[in-house]
């Protein structure tokens, strides 16, 4: 395959809001490689410290805790509370803009009970307050993964009651939020 | 802790505030070191020592700015720690100074802005922002801050218009500092709560606009300052303290609830002796933070203390206390000129310090209390940086 830059990959790089299809941010490293690829099979894989057991994210290389080399992916529960929510109006990736013409997105830190922080997107349907959505401090939330249409698993944050045991209804959820699908323009290159 | 005495921080330059720039970073490094050197009548031989923050450098850093400007330093530093990158200069370069290390150094912040430049640097901030922040679609840290702004708000009461006090005021400064890039508007209350929200709470008046620019200092020892003629200013007290409080849910504080009192024992001074704040602007919400941590209020009583206190830097304001705050506009005003902007406050102090401000000059200043943060490596700011500076008296 040639590795010369055709006029249309230099347009879609250089000018991606002229590109037909807008996927979410590609990028990762490395050990962001290996957070997709732990959390396939699972609702949530985080890395554990198998000498003290601290759970880790961002996804690292040592131990935050007792720089142990000695971190393993392990399936883990998403339960939590809600530190902090806010609607993203505006965005830097082409992505998100095409999005945010429709509505604000809504995103949420959370302290999971592992004792992490994590931004997740926050699936506002799940908690049933359209009248007032503003969700207190402190709100019991749980986190899940799911891959995006750019194959990366996103941490995506709902009510603690909402049934997210199924692939199919964690699946319906991350589709609902249109994380499934690009963002199109259909004039687009 | 040594004291910093027979040390001069002397020539404030800022140079080449620009929305957007053709140039890369060391043009407007480079150019700010050009000015450094004209306004000491020092060559280039006679800087031994620089120091160097840029977010833009590319494949660069500092080493290979000796050769872009033929310099022959003895003493080197690169230091990656945004808005506090110039309280840190200024610190390790007094030490070497003493030390014996170097004889002049030259410190300097700058940074281009390209066509999507910020973009590219947001998106590759740092290791955890290109797995765990960035994806989730926030416009750099802007996503970090209007977390850390929400929950000030739900904790404390705040509300917009306490942040608007701030910024209204800081333009209020700029319309009288030529180079600040927002300095030809004016900016009413009504104006920044009409602002369109960015991230809410955030608006777009709460957020500092990426731009281009170089801030620049030397620093020597008195002996030699005075040799040359220069004025200067002296560090009563300088601290840093990194990822603080790092068990905190979110960052309702900094590293400064750690040595504020020290930084004030050493000075000798009390917060009502302080005749200017320089608090690191990034957002309103930072510099709340940055007041209370350092003794001006309470925690949690920032809104109502901005409330009452007039920020601006010529007392025009109704309110009795007048403490000038950012009296150059701060980067809500002047603009975010990458890692510059955490000299703006040190550069603005040293003129203010020394009788060169110009049409925003404090009358009667003589303290100067300085502060930085930097560094949004995921979730909040780990950097936290403080100076107290005077002006000097011989």
């Amino acid at each position: 395959m040639s590795t010369t830059p055709t006029m249309r990959s230099r347009l879609k790089r250089n000018r991606p809001s002229l590109r037909k299809l807008a996927r979410p941010p590609k990028q990762r490293t490395a050990l962001g490689s290996a957070f997709n690829a732990a959390n396939l099979p699972v609702a949530l894989a985080l890395q554990h410290c198998r000498d003290c057991g601290t759970v880790q994210y961002p996804p690292r290389e040592l131990c935050r805790q007792c720089l142990g080399d000695a971190l393993v992916w392990r399936s883990t529960r998403g339960s939590g509370h809600l530190v902090s929510s806010i609607e993203l109006h505006h965005s830097l990736w082409e992505y998100f803009k095409r999005r945010l013409v429709e509505k604000p997105w809504p995103v949420a830190s959370v302290r999971l009970d592992g004792g992490v922080i994590v931004f997740a997107h926050l699936a506002m349907a799940t908690f049933g307050t359209a009248a007032n959505p503003r969700l207190p401090v402190g709100t019991a939330v749980q986190v899940f993964t799911h891959t995006d249409c750019s194959l990366n698993a996103v941490m995506i944050a709902v009510a603690a009651d909402t049934p997210v045991d199924s692939r199919d209804q964690r699946h319906a959820i991350a589709a609902g939020l249109g994380l499934l699908e690009p963002a199109i323009k259909p004039e687009g290159i | 802790m040594k004291d910093y005495g027979g040390i001069a921080l002397t020539t404030p330059v800022s140079f080449g505030y620009a929305r957007q720039s053709p140039h890369g970073a060391a043009w407007f490094i480079g150019s700010t070191l050009r000015l450094l050197l004209a306004e000491s009548g020092l060559g280039a031989d006679d800087i031994d020592g620089l120091a160097v923050s840029s977010f833009s450098l590319g494949a660069d850093s500092a080493i290979a700015l000796t050769q872009h400007f033929q310099l022959t330093p003895r003493w080197i530093e690169q230091m990656p720690y945004g808005g506090a990158s110039g309280i840190l200069a200024l610190r390790r370069a007094a030490r070497a100074i003493q030390a014996g290390d170097a004889e002049v150094i030259a410190c300097v912040g700058g940074d281009g802005a390209a066509h999507r430049a910020f973009e590219a640097t947001a998106a590759n901030f740092s290791n955890f922002t290109i797995d765990a922040s960035f994806p989730y679609g926030g416009g750099g840290p802007n996503a970090a801050f209007a977390m850390i702004t929400q929950r000030y708000m739900d904790e404390f009461g705040a509300r917009r218009e306490d942040f608007g006090a701030i910024a209204v005021a800081q333009r209020y400064n700029a319309n009288h500092f030529p180079a600040a890039l927002l300095g030809h508007k004016s900016l009413s209350l009504e104006q920044y709560l009409a602002a369109r929200p960015i991230a809410s709470p955030l608006h777009l008046l709460d957020c500092v606009m990426p731009c281009a620019g170089g801030e620049g200092f030397l620093v020597m020892s008195e002996e030699r300052a005075r040799s040359l003629g220069l004025d200067w200013c002296r560090i009563l007290a300088a601290d840093e303290l990194h990822n603080a409080h790092r068990d905190d849910d979110i960052q309702l504080r900094g590293g400064w609830t750690e040595y504020a009192d020290r930084l004030w024992n050493r000075a000798g001074l009390g917060p009502g002796e302080i005749d200017m704040l320089q608090t690191y602007d990034d957002y309103p919400v930072i510099s709340m933070l940055q007041m209370e941590d350092l003794g001006f209020c309470t925690k949690g009583d920032a809104p109502g203390w901005v409330r009452d206190t007039d920020l601006r830097f010529d007392g025009s304001g109704p309110q009795a206390r007048k403490l000038p705050h950012n009296t150059s506009g701060g980067q809500l005003s002047v603009g975010q000129a990458g890692a510059a902007a955490g000299y703006l406050g040190v550069v603005e102090s040293m003129r203010q310090l020394t009788g060169r401000a110009g049409a925003n000059q404090v009358e009667q200043a003589r303290h100067a209390m300085v502060s930085g943060f930097g560094m949004i490596n995921y979730d909040r700011g780990l950097c936290s940086a403080a100076a107290i500076l005077a002006r000097s008296e011989g």
